[in-house]
């Protein structure tokens, strides 16, 4: 498919649909690292992105936690906020008149420590004036199950879709944790129990120590493990979920130029999250949708879920290169 | 308040003594509205390299009408060690200015400005900008005078200017708290102090000016990722205890009783 040159003539359409929701293209910023928009105003062009998660919403504000609350490790950022953020009385009061005026998807990140408050946000945000689409961080801890992450089993994950889901009417996408065994279980109970999407992956549990003061480099101790480390083990997961899942999968982790996200596209992912890049820099996003657009004219494909691989694919055995390297002895990969 | 990310032009990069750098690059937008106490994130990575993965934070030493900034910097791990490699000529990322600066308070006729090793490097902008309205009080100290080469950008710009250093080696030997406690029992009249350094001496300057009624501004440091407010990650508690300080965003000067000097870093 993808070597077929010069049979279609009409230019790339990079639009996509996330269950009912429709955005301009496939491309989106991660929750926590746009902060709520407008901090990024005349560094980056909203609009031409194809949606916006802002920073997770709970039903009453949180401090977060002690600092040092990162940590650089290599390709990577360990961070522990501690889901800092204003609570969704003053987001819907402070920060979503700004937001209205964004020509692009505005999508809210939610998170809560009982399935009570997780349905309780979603109904504050059913109304909401420019909301058009929740996603649900289940990475976090269930008070009542004595602090197990919703995310870690796949029966809370899915009594979370299904209280989100009665509650509103927006279309639901479900964020994924990777700290799991095997992801596709908790993906199949959450599409099973009505979500709308899934996207993934959260970050990687991890942990840094700084030898010259002999403490864990973080005051948490443990943070999550974001950036160009995880893009592997994001991509591995992101293939395994869109075969074992119906809906739509939305590829998030160490995306930082077109690439990254070709590859996600590749995986099958219908549309992706840019987080750390935003960090390291502000425009990165920008470049994004134009550099997916080049390789769709460039190889003649027409509309992004043109770009997935073909699952056989995987079964194919390894060629090996038919011509000599010179001086290397031919060895299997 | 705009703030840029650009491609700079480096014009120079000088070792001024062991491990201590002046680094001026081209960057004509963020020169134009960068006030004192301003900082900028610089990206230290060479090209398409992930590591390091993000950009360090300078403060804005110097700037000049034709478009220059300088930052006055220290090589303390990977980062600035391989800024530190850039040369002349070379185009380093540059995202500023950022954050918020020092506040000019009109009715303070007197200005002291203490800073701590490289600590000073946010102070001389404000020392030119106070040195145009009123009396201006300067008092440094380091460990010894090797940490503190540009000195001479300070000492010229007021007779009020002292420095002390740990090992003698420059100034009177001592702390920057010594001359504090000096200057705090010669002046009389309204005053403001302006301080930047390591903590315990931002902690001890700050107790000072509580015990004598005189405010107090501080410029802080935390570990960041963004820089302009994004990731949360650049946290200081607060005396109140609701909540944290954001030093990219709300700093990184603050006024020193919102600040939680106990936390222990
Ligand atoms: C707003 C702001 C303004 C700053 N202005 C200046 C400036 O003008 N000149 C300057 O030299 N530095 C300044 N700093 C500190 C500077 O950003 C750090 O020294 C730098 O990021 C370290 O990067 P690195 O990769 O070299 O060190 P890393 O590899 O990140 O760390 C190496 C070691 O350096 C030490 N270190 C790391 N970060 C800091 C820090 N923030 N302060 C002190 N020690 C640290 C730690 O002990 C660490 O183990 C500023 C920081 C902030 C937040
Ligand atoms: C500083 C920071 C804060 C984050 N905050 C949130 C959050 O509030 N809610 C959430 O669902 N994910 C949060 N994430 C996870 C990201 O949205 C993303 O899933 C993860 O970082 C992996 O993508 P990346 O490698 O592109 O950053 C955060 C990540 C970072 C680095
Ligand atoms: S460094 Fe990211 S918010 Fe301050």
């Amino acid at each position: 498919m993808i070597h077929q040159k010069n049979q279609i003539t009409k230019s790339p359409d990079l639009s996509i649909n996330i269950g009912p929701l429709r955005l301009k293209n496939p491309v989106l910023l991660a929750s926590g690292t746009c902060g709520y928009g407008a901090e990024l105003d005349g560094l980056l062009d909203l609009d031409l992105l194809g949606g916006i998660i802002v920073k997770g919403i709970s039903i009453r504000p949180r401090p977060g936690n002690p600092p040092p609350r990162l940590v650089e490790t290599p390709c990577g950022l360990l961070n522990s906020i501690g889901l800092e953020n204003v609570g969704i009385e003053s987001f819907l009061r402070d920060k979503l008149p700004w937001l209205r005026n964004v020509k692009t998807s505005l999508i809210v990140n939610i998170l809560g420590n009982s399935v009570e408050e997780y349905s309780e946000i979603a109904k504050k945000l059913d109304g909401a004036e420019g909301v058009k689409a929740i996603e649900v961080n289940i990475s976090c801890p269930n008070v009542k199950a004595g602090g197990i992450a919703f995310g870690t089993d796949p029966e809370a994950a899915a009594n979370v879709t299904r209280a989100v889901k009665k509650t509103t009417g927006l279309p639901v996408i479900i964020k994924l944790t990777p700290n799991v065994t095997d992801i596709t279980k908790v993906a199949r109970k959450v599409a099973s129990a009505g979500a709308d999407a899934i996207s993934l992956i959260n970050t990687l549990l991890g942990m840094a120590i700084d030898i010259k003061s002999r403490r864990p480099a973080l005051a948490n101790v443990f943070g999550g493990l974001s950036g160009p480390a995880i893009k592997p083990i994001a991509l591995r997961m992101v293939w395994q979920v869109v075969r074992a899942v119906d809906i739509p999968v939305i590829g998030i982790g160490g995306i930082s130029t077109p690439d990254d996200a070709l590859e996600f596209l590749m995986a099958g992912a219908k549309a992706v999250e840019i987080g750390t890049a935003t960090l390291v820099r502000p425009g990165t996003a920008e470049d994004v949708p134009a550099g997916i657009r080049y390789y769709m004219e460039a190889n003649s494909i027409q509309n992004v879920e043109d770009l997935r691989l073909p699952d056989q694919q995987t079964l194919n055995p390894v060629r090996y290169p038919s011509f000599p390297i010179e001086g290397l002895p031919m060895q299997p990969l | 308040m705009p703030k840029f990310d650009t491609p700079a032009r480096i014009v120079e990069q000088t070792q001024l003594t062991h491990g201590i750098f002046l680094l001026t690059v081209k960057a004509t937008a963020i020169q134009d509205s960068a006030n004192p106490g301003q900082f900028c994130m610089l990206e230290v990575k060479y090209n398409n390299s992930r590591d390091p993965l993000l950009r360090r934070p300078l403060s804005i030493y110097k700037t000049r009408a034709n478009g220059q900034i300088s930052f006055l910097y220290k090589e303390v791990g990977k980062g600035t060690r391989l800024l530190s490699k850039r040369r002349p000529g070379e185009i380093v990322r540059v995202l500023g200015p950022l954050g918020q600066g020092f506040r000019l308070i009109d009715d303070r006729p007197q200005c002291i400005l203490v800073g701590g090793g490289l600590g000073i490097a946010p102070l001389l902008l404000l020392a030119e900008r106070i040195k145009q309205s009123g009396k201006l009080i300067i008092l440094i100290g380091a460990g010894n005078a090797s940490e503190i080469p540009t000195i001479e950008d300070f000492s010229g710009l007021t007779r009020y200017f002292h420095v002390a250093t740990e090992d003698g080696s420059l100034g009177q030997r001592g702390m920057v708290t010594d001359l504090l406690a000096q200057t705090l029992q010669e002046i009389t009249g309204m005053a403001q102090i302006y301080t930047c350094g390591p903590w315990p001496m931002m902690k001890a300057v700050y107790h000072m000016a509580r015990r004598k009624n005189i405010p107090c501004q501080v410029s802080l440091e935390a570990t960041m990722a963004c820089g302009i407010g994004l990731c949360l990650g650049c946290a200081v508690p607060r005396s109140d205890s609701h909540g944290f300080l954001h030093v990219c965003q709300e700093g990184p000067v603050f006024d020193a009783d919102q600040v939680h000097w106990e936390y222990n870093q």
